[in-house]
């Protein structure tokens, strides 16, 4: 089951495991500039705010409602990473956008593959910010209407259907946690159809940005660990800011200050270091996808206003789970938009 | 120590056996309270500190606010507010699964639905 607390979605398996619990938010964050150069993982901004979108059912267009979830808003060309949130009872997690995986460049499954691995393993993997280009690379996750070429759904099926974002968890099943704990305590290693929609069914789409170093860790318990009888997945609908304050009567959030404004105010990027784990490589559909930059550069268009590269002087290295370090601007800083 | 205090002390020291910004001086610091207090807080001197305290302590320690707000007698303010709006209905429905197990409470919260894509 999933619910929605605090702008996070909250996945439970009380069938499966008192313990089998995660949540997932959406960060906002700077865009890091997509100039083909690697840079290191941006911050946390605080979350996109999320909404069952059947509290609006009656403004909603039918084919948003019929997908069910939640709706985020995003400005056009704004980034965002994904937040892992475990606490111990490993999960894998499908991440796609337009119903393409973001590791793999397939089209969406609902069970898990291990060839290419079309799924992160949580808690190993603390965020996903991007599309896997390379191993150890990702293109980040920038907001593009769909229609316009840009998204990954489109470079990728040539279509522009779907939009948003969707996920699938999968608990691990419960006799191999009880067995890792076990050996852990032994000290071994560790709808209203009638009403007229207040707007349209354009949705947002997303689409590869600039390149930062991060990896996607292959799966070190095997595809049996999980419990695929149990699953709880979900829609993200984004929805551009004038959609979102007609749906909502809300104001999205501001828009993050530029990479060059963050960098030039002293604030701190970050790189993660996942000690002895390994990272998965890139799929050949995906290694292949052009970025926003790119595609815009081939067409005569500027799809992404300041872009102007960063120099990036100050990196936190973070490590793996267990310390509570945190991946977000500092609380007195005042560079955020 | 309070049954508040030896939970704080023990989430707190447990970040800081990794992350040296979890000393009582910056935790204190982070949530604006003197470090004597918090310690005393810790060492069930004093009785738990005010709501607003015990969320900003609960969000610096990675902490369920609610959690840590019943450990220290208090329900917050706005699950106050959710119950003195409808009493009769939120009273009878919080009596009726007081000795109900976790997953038949998780039974009747509000889901995301999973639709048709």
């Amino acid at each position: 089951m999933i619910t929605l607390e605090d702008d996070r979605l909250v996945f439970r398996f009380p069938e499966v495991h008192k313990d089998a619990r995660c949540a997932i938010e959406f960060q906002r964050t700077l865009r890091i500039p997509d100039d083909g150069l690697d840079y290191p993982l941006p911050p946390g901004m605080g979350r996109f705010p999320l909404r069952h979108l059947d509290d609006y059912a009656r403004r909603m267009p039918t084919d948003w409602l019929r997908r069910g979830g939640v709706l985020m808003p995003m400005h056009q060309a704004e980034a965002m990473w994904i937040n892992f949130d475990c606490r111990g009872y490993p999960f894998a997690v499908k991440i796609a956008t337009g119903k393409v995986c973001a590791l793999t460049g397939e089209t969406w499954m609902n069970h898990l593959n291990t060839d290419p691995q079309d799924y992160a393993v949580l808690p190993d993997q603390p965020w996903l910010d991007g599309y896997c280009v390379a191993q150890g690379i990702v293109r980040q996750f920038v907001a593009m209407p769909l229609g316009q070429g840009y998204t990954v759904e489109e470079q990728l099926t040539g279509e522009a259907q779907h939009g948003g974002l969707q996920l699938i968890a999968y608990p691990m099943k419960a006799e191999r946690y009880e067995e890792m704990m076990a050996s852990v305590i032994a000290g071994a290693p560790l709808p209203d159809a009638d009403a007229s929609p207040l707007v349209k069914s354009t949705s947002m789409g997303l689409a590869p940005g600039g390149r930062m170093r991060q990896e996607i860790y292959d799966d070190d318990y095997g595809l049996d660990a999980w419990d695929q009888r149990h699953a709880s997945r979900c829609f993200v609908t984004i929805a551009n800011s004038v959609q979102w304050m007609a749906l909502t009567g809300e104001r999205p959030p501001t828009e993050a200050p530029t990479a060059r404004e963050y960098t030039s105010a002293g604030l701190p990027w970050f790189d993660y270091f996942g000690g002895d784990l390994t990272a998965i490589a890139e799929t050949d559909k995906l290694r292949g996808i052009a970025s926003v930059a790119e595609m815009g550069a081939a067409n005569g268009e500027s799809p992404l206003p300041e872009n102007e590269s960063a120099e990036v002087e100050r990196v936190i290295s973070l490590r793996r789970p267990g310390s509570n370090q945190v991946r977000e601007l500092p609380a007195d800083s005042t560079a955020a938009g | 120590m309070t049954q508040f205090g030896t939970y704080v002390n023990t989430a707190r020291r447990s970040l800081q056996a990794h992350d040296r910004r979890y000393s009582l001086r910056q935790v204190a610091g982070r949530i604006g309270v003197e470090p004597g207090y918090l310690s005393k807080i810790e060492r069930g001197q004093v009785a738990p500190p005010s709501e607003a305290a015990t969320v900003r302590l609960a969000r610096e320690l990675d902490e369920d606010p609610d959690v840590l707000l019943a450990l220290g007698g208090k329900v917050s303010s706005d699950l106050q507010e959710v119950i003195r709006k409808r009493p009769r209905l939120f009273a009878q429905l919080i009596r009726e699964l007081r000795d109900a197990p976790d997953h038949a409470v998780l039974r009747i919260v509000r889901e995301v639905r999973d639709g048709d894509w």
